[in-house]
Formats: structure tokens, sequence, C-alpha cells
């Protein structure tokens, strides 16, 4: 069998990746005609979400205005520019409920799912370097203990990592201050997820399991080879795992330490994220810095790796209520900006909640939808409710864009009345929607089918 | 009778003779509206009868241009599909189910595929028949309120997310979908509505008429790669309060944008 060219293995195994990511509730690009390459998939439609926390709730306060304006920002199309913003992604679509996305896969952007090129030509043409360096999706939780940002540590702060990403990677419009800080507000925000097996200063709890305190010792031993270093030296237990250094691991240049805390969740693991275990990063490191392991030794570090990076509950399960909250959380910046008269905040959140309210209106397949049986009555109201409800908000951003405020605020104050039928609508529509796993299944593999036929 | 009393029962026969004007005035409007769906109609039903016969001749290239223009008539008057014949416009254009349909045979012919989409066109070509019997028939008339639904409703859809290659994916025509679409709500408020709206508020009036212009600006001559989607969206849903706005009015009831 003749070898093939290096040009037709990478298509190939792009095609495979892309196969491998048609799971049943997966929905890639399926056209030419969409601002996205064909084969594109931003992993919009799984049913479980990242769980996502705040410090402040977390000890018990509230969220404050400037973490609703950030998060909604964070999910606002309107602040990227260019195919991000005509693709309706959002920092929320890479980093979703501020994690990674491990199934993020942009053809000529990713070389494998999970990873992305944010200097490639698509999204900036003005930052396109010309080189194919792909990097893993981090995740955001913890981010204010993990400074620098970015792989290579470009950014000190979370502030300047944003307008970057605003920017540059995706040719925003040069961010507000408020923009700014909001979203950095946001950043600052996200918490790790509660880890009953890590302990203080970073030290395992009973929780974890013997093999686990065995790598504990291991991840504390200095390398045969140099006394001075050891796992533990740049993972500092003590300080989120990070010593906010950059080394030359052999990987391809200088990285940041990344944090191991919550990494069971945050695969595919190295900057390009090139392997899917703790057992290949491990192996890795074992050869690269000769530290002569034995095969329980290698087990007893990935049994530490994954006590360090587990948490509790990772993911939730979407459903209406959740999409509800979500809305409830971005709507209330609304309660601010329109007394302060603030277009840019009303335009935004506007355009942002009514994208997410038509979403969760076409959770509720429509009467055309003939692969999802029952509750058609009940599938109709809440389309019709959500619409109505879109109108409204759109008509609170007309009245605020012509200055008449007392009118966005009648019409906001009708927008209340109207959520709470609205609500009980799509909730007892629920069984009926795409939260339903039967539903779902039976929605998506009619689009699967026609994507089979046309193929 | 007291003069006060007579002022205001003049009044009164006043604003019912205005009324009924107005009323008139929209159901002649509606009437006129019938010549336009016919029109378009017949071009579905005629682009669906030469697909019809391109698939039977395995001419791949002739039955997609057909396809395209069936739909092209299709688009224009979905301002009335839904609204006054839902029946049959489940079934013409059901999605994603890929057993009947514009979407079905989509999927397959523009992958060049003929052989399994005979049935479909078949049923595509007899329910474009019986929709064009329907609203030919002289007992079938248009009534105002439903053909303010209807434009509503589809300046709503206009805005929906196109992002992963809107409506007619397969056969990339999503772009052109709009503009048929946006051509039906321009005829339909400027047929019914325009002169009766602008007798009682010329500026809303003029509104909705840029607004249409808006939307077309948004669509015309361009693929959805260059179409502005966050700026169709917006353009979309202010037509369609602009719509619901005029509908007092006009004496109407707010139209509702469900199914």
């Amino acid at each position: 069998m003749a070898a093939l060219s290096p040009r037709l293995s990478v298509v190939l195994a792009v095609a495979l990746l892309a196969l491998a990511a048609m799971q049943a509730d997966a929905r890639p690009i399926v056209t030419k005609e969409g601002v996205l390459p064909l084969g594109s998939e931003l992993n919009e439609e799984s049913l479980d979400q990242p769980n996502e926390l705040f410090y402040s709730e977390l000890a018990g306060g509230k969220r404050s205005y400037l973490l609703n304006l950030g998060d909604m920002l964070f999910s606002s199309p309107g602040i990227l520019g260019g195919v991000a913003r005509q693709a309706g992604m959002s920092c929320g679509t890479c980093h979703q409920q501020g994690h990674n996305n491990p199934k993020l896969f942009i053809p000529g952007l990713s070389h494998r799912p999970g990873t992305f090129d944010t200097s490639g030509a698509l999204f900036n043409p003005k930052a396109d370097n010309g080189v194919f360096d792909a990097v893993r999706v981090p995740s955001l939780r913890g981010a204010k203990y993990l400074a620098p940002y970015t792989h290579d540590g470009k950014f000190p702060t979370l502030r300047e990592f944003t307008r970057n990403a605003i920017v540059n990677e995706f040719a925003g419009p040069e961010p507000s201050p408020q923009v700014l800080d909001a979203l950095e507000a946001y950043l600052k925000e996200i918490a790790f997820l509660p880890n009953p097996k890590l302990g203080a200063g970073g030290r395992l709890t009973k929780n974890a399991s013997e093999a686990a305190r065995r790598g504990e010792a291991l991840f504390n031993r200095p390398f045969p080879h140099d006394a001075a270093m050891s796992c533990a030296g740049c993972h500092r237990p003590d300080a989120a795992f990070v010593d906010h250094q950059l080394h030359d691991i052999g990987s391809g240049g200088l990285v940041k330490t990344p944090t191991l805390i919550n990494a069971n969740f945050n695969a595919p693991y190295f900057h390009d994220g090139r392997f899917d275990s703790y057992g290949e990063v491990v192996d890795y490191f074992d050869k690269q810095f000769a530290l002569g392991l034995k095969d329980n030794e290698r087990a007893d570090l990935v049994a530490y790796l994954d006590a360090v990076g587990d948490a509790q509950e990772p993911t939730i399960r979407n459903s209406v209520e959740a999409e509800l909250d979500e809305i409830a959380q971005f709507i209330s910046v609304l309660d601010t900006a329109i007394p302060e008269r603030n277009k840019d905040v009303i335009a935004l959140t506007v355009d942002t909640v009514g994208g997410q309210w038509r979403e969760l209106g076409e959770s509720f397949p429509a009467a055309k939808d003939t692969s999802v049986q029952g509750g058609l009555a009940e599938r109709r109201r809440a389309r019709d409710m959500v619409r109505a409800i879109v109108l409204s908000l759109r008509e609170i951003a007309m009245a605020a864009a012509g200055n008449d405020f007392e009118s966005a605020a009648q019409v906001y104050a009708g927008y209340r009345q109207q959520l709470a039928q609205a609500s009980a609508g799509v909730k007892a529509a629920e069984a009926w929607s795409l939260f339903n796993p039967e539903v779902r299944e039976a929605h998506f593999a009619a689009l699967n089918q026609l994507a089979k036929l046309a193929k | 009778m007291s003069v006060p009393i007579k002022i205001a029962t003049l009044i009164a026969l006043v604003l019912l003779v205005v009324s009924r004007a107005d009323a008139q005035s929209l159901v002649k409007g509606a009437a006129d509206c019938k010549p336009f769906a016919v029109e378009h109609i017949g071009i579905a039903l005629a682009g669906a009868k030469e697909m019809q016969a391109a698939v039977k001749a395995g001419d791949a290239k002739a039955a997609q241009a057909a396809w395209i223009k069936s739909r092209k008539g299709w688009e224009a008057v979905e301002p009335i599909t839904g609204e006054f014949f839902p029946k049959l416009d489940e079934v013409i254009d059901a999605w994603p189910d890929a057993k009947q349909g514009y979407h079905a045979i989509e999927a397959a012919l523009f992958a060049g595929k003929l052989d399994d989409i005979g049935g479909p066109v078949d049923g595509l070509v007899a329910n474009l028949t019986e929709f064009n019997k329907q609203l030919s028939a002289p007992s079938f008339k248009f009534e105002p309120q439903g053909l303010l639904n209807g434009a509503t409703k589809l300046a709503y859809e206009i805005g929906e997310n196109k992002s992963k290659g809107g409506e007619s994916p397969y056969a990339g025509t999503s772009a052109e979908d709009i503009y048929e679409n946006n051509e039906g709500i321009e005829a339909v408020y400027k047929l019914v509505f325009h002169e009766t709206l602008k007798a009682r508020d010329a500026k809303l009036a003029q509104r909705i008429v840029d607004k249409i212009e808006d939307v077309e600006g948004f669509v015309k001559g361009k693929d959805l790669k260059n179409v502005d989607a966050a700026g169709l969206n917006k353009a979309g849903e202010e037509l369609a309060v602009l719509l619901q706005t005029a509908a007092p009015k006009l004496k109407l009831q707010k139209p509702k944008v469900g199914e």
C-alpha cells in the first residue's frame, strides 16, 4: 500500500475527526454557505453543560451587577467582530460556562477537537502568522490565580488577555472600559469546582485513595538527576498547582505551568493538546526528565493527578429551568442600564438575551418537525410565548435607541409580567422539547438523515 | 337633542364611516393580494413540474435549477402559507424529517442523487397543485388580520440564526429565500395596509417601508456568508415590532407571531 502524502493524511485525519465528532447530539456545519468551514463543530447542542460556580456565591454572597454584565457579555457575539460575530460565536463558544470546549473543532484551525489556532486567518486576517499552531482551549476556572495568561504567558493580567482575545483574535471593536471592567469581574469570579479529595495547602485529604497518596509523595520527590527539581516545584500544591512561570519542558518552547485543579475535565493535555490522558503525560515526563519510574509509580502518579484533578458535579444537565435562570441573570443588567440610559449596554443585552430566548424557543420543535410526536399544543404555546417575549425585548432596544427611556422602562416592566407566563409555558412543554433525550434523539436523527442524504 | 349630544353623535357617525372605510380598504387590499399569491404559487408549481421532468430525464443540473425556481415562488408566498394553509405548509416545507417536501428533496438533489427523490418530487407537485387549487377557488378570500399575522411572523423568522446555513443549507439559497420572504412581506404590506396606515400614522407607515428596504439591503445580491447576520436579525425583529405597532391603528388585533 502506497504511503499517503502528508497533505492527504492531514485531510483524512481532519475528516475522521469531524466524523468522530458527529455524535448523536453533534451538529457540525453541513453547508458551504455557512460562515464557518464545512465540518466545523461548536458543540452547542450538548445537554450536559460544564458546571459554573462563582466565588461570591460560594461565600454566601450574591452576583453583582458587574458580574452579571460580564457574564452576559461573555455570551455576546456583539463584542466580537468579523467571522466570529457573523457565526454567532461568543467567548462562551470556546469557554463554555467559563470552562473549555473539548469538542470544538474548526477545520484549518483545530488539529484535534478542543484545540484552536488563535492566529489563523479565518477570524482575523490581520493576526494571521502563517503558522498552524493550534493550542488547547484552556478552562478559565480559577483564572484569577493563574496569571500570566495564554500558554506562552504573553499577558500579565486578565484585562489584557481579554482585550487581546476580543480585538486581535476575534477582530472585535476596541472594548470600552466598562466592557473590560465587567469581563474582568466575571473572569475573576469563575471558581474552581469543589474537590473533597483536596484540602488546605493542596494536600490530599482522607477521601483520596492510597495509590493517590503514594503518588503525592512521588510528586514531591526530587528528580533523580536534579534534586532542585520536582513535579511540585512547578505545580506548587499550595499555590493552585502553578508557579506563574514559563518552562521549556521539551514540548516546543517556553510554556506556562498549567494548574492541575479540576484538570480531569481539561483534556486534551499540554499546550497543544497532544495528550489525551494522564498516563501519556506521566510517560512523557518520565522519559523527558529520566525519572526512572516503575510501572506502579506511574500508576500512583496518575492516581494522584486524578485525585487533584477531580471535582464534585463537573457537569450539570441543561434544562428549561437552567436556561431561564441564566436569562434572568443576564436580563437583570437592564435594571441598572435602563435608569442609567446606557444605550450600548441595553442594545447588547437585548441582542444577547433575545438570542438566548430564540435558542430556547427552537428547543420546542415546530409543527413542521414531524420527527417529533406529541405535545404539539404545548410546543406551539411555548414557541408563541418565546417569540412574543423576543419582540418585547426588541421593543425595549428600539425605544432606548430613540432616547425614549420611559417607554423602554414601561416595556421592560411588561416583559417582567410576560415572563411569569412565558416561564410557565416553556416549562409545561419541556417534556416535548430537545431537553428530553428521546425527543432530542429523534430530532437529531432526522437532521443526520438529511446530512446523510446530502453526502 | 342638546347641542353637545348632537356633536357627539356626529363625531361617532364620522368615526363609524371612517372605520368602515378603513375596513373596506383593508378588505379590498386583501383581495388584491390574491393575484400576487396565485402568481407565485404558480411559479412554485411550474418549477416543481420542471423538476419532476428533469428528475425523470436524469438531468440533475436542470432539476436543481428547477428546485431553486420553485423555491423562489414558495418563499415569496410564505406570509400566507402557514397562516391560511397550515396543513399543506407542514408537508410542503417539512423540516428536518427527510420524508417529504422541499427539504427532503433538497438534501439528495444537491448532492446529485436522483434515484430516491422521485416519490417526494411527485408528492411536492401534488401538494402544490392542491395548494394552487384551494388558493384559486373563487370562494377563498384572504382576510386582513391573517395577512398581518403572516407578515409579522415571517419578519420575525427572517431574524433567525443563519450561522449554520439557514433554511436551505444544501441548496445554498438561504439568502435568496430571505430576499423572497421580504418581497412577500412588502407585497402584503403595500397591497393591504400601507395606504390605510399612512392616513392614520404617516410616520409609522414610512418607518415600515424603510425597514422593509433595510431588510432587503442585508440580503440583496448576497450569499449567506456575506450577510450581516446580527444586523439582519435586528432588522427582522424591528420590522415585526413595527407591524405589531401598526395593528391597533389599522383596527386589527396585535398580530401573534406563533404558528
